[in-house]
């Protein structure tokens, strides 16, 4: 009885922690291809104006980020200025929370067909390894460990302290200016 | 690795052994269809493949009402407008596509069009475009490798705009695939070894990438198990009609498995090498297997040792240490490999190709990362990794 009651309430949290963290991960992809040279290499080769989407099925939360070229992302929020090129699409509101709340890694949901790519699928598989860096570096170590497939060893702390600050520096100005805004 | 969650779907009738053939009119008549197209390519025609394919079907009153065989071994965008084109003007109602991977990918892509209507096949490329089920469709392969006949998947290319275009959905699937050991036994050598090593792949991937579940390991390690004992035995005896039927069963149950669970970095370096360098996938296959293998083998240690049962037999399995069994399974493969080299000089390095220069390995590293199914290896791969592993297989 009490879980019925509590039910819509659930969904309601979990629904809204995905929109959050769709907001938070935009505003971060856009921040790391500011900071990191190796996001910055990976996304040169996607083509310049490509508008890249993640988002719940049929109709969720979404986060929005176009290639303006020269390996840089921006973040436009929940709505494209024109048709997407490349869309992953999860396939229900739970799957997306599993990944978010880092309880399943993104090729895990992959594997387990929790998600859906409509567009190049190259491209996707550039936009994955970009999260997984992004990942890397704005998670604590253990936590990031859970998120992706391998936490790369490469990634040392001070590094990944700095560019972590200078990333949710970023996110947060990015936040603030759309309040204003 | 423990999962959490799977998918496993295959609808499509198998149909196997001897006389299979024979079964095609009654199946056809089951679905309504009484006017079949072949579609088909001039090596298949020339081998007399399409013979007992047209006897069985004219022996029981049913006519085949055209045949196309200039399928080329990468099809086209325009070759599927034209086969629609002609299916339309014969008002076929069903297609039998017999022949390799590329017969089987143009079979699949000319039902979209002639199910959905128009002619441009590129409108229907993607995931899950197709909503609604097709024509009638068959397949009878004449390989034993691809496992095209149980997959959800076609590659056409498109010339004009010279990129490659992917169609998936669960309607492409044939609603029958028959395997009939005839189709197989003309094989040369090479080709035997080659697309019995990708079906090999197929099933050793599936088995131990990050999509496995148990369903499709009960075919891969049925596949691997059939593999390794018919193999030798067919390359030494082409005939080997009992043979012959085993590598086409395993390349089917090895199709099955692997369009369940996935492939992973093998698939992704042998796509990257056939695009740069021409060279046949199966090759590609059998020639990166146990480098990956070696590069994963922390990752996959479980049930690559498991495999050891499969390809060895209970003997080896039980006289070698659990500890030791991942290695074995690799040094059973690469055993393999060199029977089929001393056999039919089938390449175990990319040096032995003599198709490959050095100087692409880079480039094929590079391509290789952006493969999908990179995404499914078991192992995070970093261009310094695919590069490393490039190199092993060199020489």
């Amino acid at each position: 009885m009490l879980l019925k009651r509590i039910q819509p309430m659930v969904f309601q949290t979990r629904r809204l922690y995905v929109d959050i963290m769709f907001q938070v991960m935009g505003r971060a992809l856009q921040a790391v291809s500011e900071v990191d040279e190796t996001v910055q290499n990976d996304a040169r080769a996607l083509p310049e104006g490509l508008l890249f989407e993640m988002m719940v099925m049929p109709d969720g939360p979404r986060l929005i980020v176009e290639h303006t070229g020269n390996g840089h992302f921006h973040y436009h929020g929940e709505s494209a200025p024109r048709p997407i090129d490349l869309s992953i699409q999860f396939k229900h509101i739970a799957h997306a929370f599993l990944v978010l709340s880092f309880q399943e890694k993104t090729a895990e949901a992959f594997a387990h067909d929790r998600m859906l790519v409509d567009g190049d699928l190259s491209y996707a598989v550039r936009m994955t390894r970009v999260l997984n860096r992004l990942e890397a570096f704005i998670l604590p170590k253990l936590i990031a460990k859970r998120a992706v497939k391998e936490y790369p060893d490469s990634l040392h702390l001070p590094e990944k302290l700095i560019s972590a600050a200078r990333i949710y520096l970023k996110v947060a100005t990015n936040f603030v200016e759309t309040a204003r805004a | 690795m423990s999962q959490k969650y799977y998918e496993f779907f295959c609808p499509v009738k198998v149909i196997a052994g001897k006389a299979a053939l024979e079964h095609i009119p009654y199946e056809l008549t089951g679905l309504a269809a009484k006017r079949p197209m072949i579609i088909t390519d001039k090596g298949v025609r020339a081998a007399g493949l399409l013979d007992p394919v047209i006897a069985a079907c004219e022996e029981s009153g049913l006519d085949i009402v055209s045949i196309y065989d200039d399928v080329p071994p990468d099809s086209s965008t325009s070759v599927v407008r034209d086969i629609a084109g002609i299916y339309r003007q014969e008002k076929c109602d069903a297609i039998i596509a017999v022949g390799g991977g590329s017969a089987i990918d143009t079979g699949k892509a000319v039902n979209i069009l002639v199910s959905e209507g128009g002619d441009d096949i590129a409108k229907y490329s993607g995931a899950g475009v197709l909503k609604h089920p097709l024509k009638p469709f068959f397949v009878v392969p004449t390989t034993a490798g691809t496992g095209s006949e149980v997959t959800a998947v076609a590659v056409i290319t498109d010339e004009k705009k010279g990129v490659k275009l992917a169609f998936t959905s669960s309607f492409l699937l044939p609603n029958a695939a028959i395997i009939d050991p005839r189709m197989t036994l003309t094989l040369p050598p090479h080709i035997t070894a080659a697309t019995a090593m990708d079906a090999m792949t197929h099933a050793t991937e599936a088995f131990t990438c990050m999509a496995k579940n148990p369903l499709s390991d009960a075919y891969a390690t049925a596949a691997v198990k059939k593999v390794s004992q018919s193999l030798l035995d067919v390359m030494d005896n082409p005939k080997d009609t009992n043979g012959r039927l085993e590598l086409a069963q395993a390349s089917t149950m090895a199709g099955i498995a692997f369009s369940n669970s996935m492939v992973g970095l093998v698939h992704s370096l042998g796509h990257a090498t056939g695009a740069i360098c021409h060279l046949p996938h199966g090759l590609c296959m059998s020639l990166y297997l146990p480098y990956v293998l070696e590069f994963n083998l922390e990752s996959i240690r479980e049930p690559l040792g498991e495999l050891l049962l499969y390809l060895e037999g209970p003997e080896v399995y039980s006289a070698t240490p659990a500890s030791r069994r991942a290695e074995a399974s690799i040094s059973a493969i690469r055993k393999l490999r060199d029977q089929l080299y001393k056999r039919c000089q089938l390449p175990r390095t990319l040096k032995e190709t003599g198709k490959v220069l050095e100087s692409q390995l880079d480039h094929i590293a590079e391509q290789a990362l952006d493969d999908g199914s990179i995404m499914f290896n078991p192992k995070e791969v970093t261009l310094e990794d695919a590069r490393e592993i490039l190199r092993r297989a060199w020489a």
